[in-house]
């Protein structure tokens, strides 16, 4: 993360808001404070902040409201705060564009890999490479091949598309809904038994441990989590 | 032993029937009837202070059928007087007057010791944050190995606060009947893992020791509930166990059901103790002093219940081990697979 950054922090509670105003003070961002969706928006238009720190429930209504205005206006990276068991308000807001999110309560470590890792995502370029790489998986678009470490990986059609496209959308929530409709099309956006087979097969290929995942995160009642630690 | 200890309301009314039946034969003269009467509401009050609906109704019935054999023609179920009809009717209402009342009672009286036990289970985790919160604050400890172990415990303890807000909130989902389950696919080892990330690596160091079963199926099932019963399981087994012990957890299945162990190494359990682990606010008795509430079995218990499963606690060679069995309802689909 560079530093010197503006960050805009939508939040009504206030030891929230201090604590994250106090995090990223310290590591020598700027940082601004909104209250309501109508500063919020009146602080994006002004000041034009280079993060967005949402907190889903905002006394003046909707935050997936504001994600949407937000992205018909600008390409910013958009972090939701949502309280646990809020998951079909995160999936919502993840639809609307929203590009991360974390649970209350997080910690301050956990928020910050998440801006970290949702900046590097948007200065990355796409690579017209046909290989793209993954710590050590390596995958061949143009001849539908991947390794693991110097071994080839043998992989189904679907598996194969299903980790190209983790291994395209790295580091990123990927929700369900999402997957399969990237992945199997349209007609299987609900057909979750799929999904978590086919997770579970490749899970088998490319994880050491399957019952501590390192490649595939599962984000409960989400999606998925494709890692990588290698930058690309 | 424990069988009669659940029924010894209903024992002690046996006992009280006969006794009643006795005197009413040998003193019929003296008494009366209408004194007979009297002595034969004591099996219902006995029995309506349990505040069970279906016990009073039971027992009162039995009561009045005693009754009727006495009122002339004795020994005929057969009444003639309408006095005795209004006898019987008084019977039902003194019942169930006295089981509503001892319901409201016994509800009140569960309320309090949940209030008790939710202040404790909460409170315990608050003082351990602000202890250490205001020994790193107020003391400045210059030894940074110091300030590291009071700043770990605040994080420890906020976990753990977490963990019991997040049981009370399913409890209270799984009491509702308006909020029916999220059933969908699951993978169960998915959710032992991501379970298992609910607690920081070095309380678990190096002891679990898992088995899942290499060709699980998926179990159609509520993927948070199911999260949350591993996150107990795990949680009960770190609580009453040595530290440094392993803690063994298998999945497995058979054609009609999934069957998980928890086991860790412990003293054995009383049967009694054993059956009663997955009560509300029930505390092992040789546990006093350890954190945390009987609130996270009966929950273990309230998921399981929920999926139509069982679980179960026994004493195994070193320890304790909780079994539970969810029985596969729905089997997946027949998918169309591609191949290599």
């Amino acid at each position: 993360m560079k530093p010197h950054q503006l960050i805009l922090i939508v939040e009504d509670d206030e030891a929230i808001s201090r604590l994250l105003q106090l995090s990223f003070k310290q590591l020598g961002h700027k940082t601004l404070l909104a209250k309501d969706r109508q500063n919020a928006l009146r602080e994006i238009q002004t000041r034009n902040p280079d993060i967005i720190l949402l907190d889903l429930g905002l006394p003046d209504g909707d935050g997936k409201e504001l994600i949407k205005t937000v992205r018909a206006l600008l390409s910013i990276p958009i972090i939701v705060v949502s309280a646990r068991s809020d998951e079909e308000e995160i999936i919502a807001a993840l639809d609307a564009g929203a590009d991360d999110y974390v649970t209350k309560p997080f910690s301050t470590n956990e928020l910050l890999a998440r801006v970290r890792s949702t900046q590097r995502r948007f200065m990355m370029h796409h690579s017209s490479d046909s290989l793209i790489t993954c710590n050590d998986i390596t995958i061949d678009v143009e001849n539908f091949s991947a390794l693991k470490g110097d071994q080839p990986l043998k992989l189904t059609p679907t598996e194969f598309n299903l980790l190209k496209y983790f291994v395209l959308h790295r580091n990123q929530v990927l929700t369900h809904g999402k997957i399969l409709k990237e992945v199997w099309g349209i007609a299987y956006e609900y057909e979750m038994q799929y999904l978590r087979t086919y997770v579970n097969a490749l899970r088998k290929k490319i994880e050491t441990n399957t019952t501590s995942p390192l490649y595939i995160q599962t984000e409960l009642g989400i999606g998925y989590r494709f890692i990588c630690t290698t930058p690309n | 032993m424990q069988l009669f200890y659940m029924y010894r309301h209903y024992i002690v009314t046996f006992f009280l029937f006969l006794l009643i039946t006795g005197i009413s034969l040998v003193f019929r003269q003296e008494l009366e009837m209408t004194n007979i009467i009297l002595i034969h509401l004591l099996p219902v009050i006995v029995i309506a202070l349990r505040g069970e609906w279906i016990a009073t109704f039971i027992t009162t019935t039995a009561s009045i059928a005693l009754l009727a054999l006495y009122a002339p023609p004795t020994l005929s179920f057969i009444v003639h007087e309408m006095i005795y009809i209004w006898s019987f009717i008084i019977f039902y209402i003194v019942g169930y007057t006295i089981t509503f009342q001892a319901r409201k009672i016994h509800a009140n009286s569960v309320k309090e010791i949940l209030y008790n036990t939710l202040s404790h289970d909460l409170k315990t985790p608050l003082s351990s944050i602000m202890g250490n919160a205001t020994f790193v604050v107020e003391t400045h400890p210059l030894d940074p190995a110091l300030r590291y172990q009071a700043l770990a415990q605040i994080i420890e303890s906020s976990r753990q606060m977490n963990r019991l807000i997040n049981s009370l909130l399913d409890s209270a989902r799984l009491k509702n009947p308006q909020t029916p389950l999220k059933n969908g696919w699951c993978d169960m080892e998915d959710l032992l893992t991501v379970a298992l990330r609910e607690f920081r690596r070095d309380v678990l160091h190096e002891r679990i020791d898992y088995y899942v079963s290499s060709e699980l199926p998926l179990f159609y099932g509520d993927s948070g509930l199911l999260m949350r019963l591993f996150v107990n399981l795990i949680d009960n087994a770190l609580k009453y166990s040595d530290e440094e012990k392993p803690i063994k957890i298998s999945i497995t299945t058979t054609p009609n059901a999934f069957h998980i162990s928890f086991s860790n190494e412990c003293p054995p359990l009383e049967p009694t103790e054993l059956a009663n682990l997955f009560e509300k606010f029930y505390r092992a008795g040789n546990t006093a002093d350890i954190s945390g509430s009987g609130f996270g079995l009966s929950i273990c218990r309230d998921i399981t219940r929920a999926h139509h499963g069982t679980i179960r606690a026994y004493n195994d060679d070193h320890g304790i081990r909780i079994e539970v069995t969810l029985p596969i309802l729905k089997r997946p689909a027949s998918l169309k697979m591609d191949t290599l």
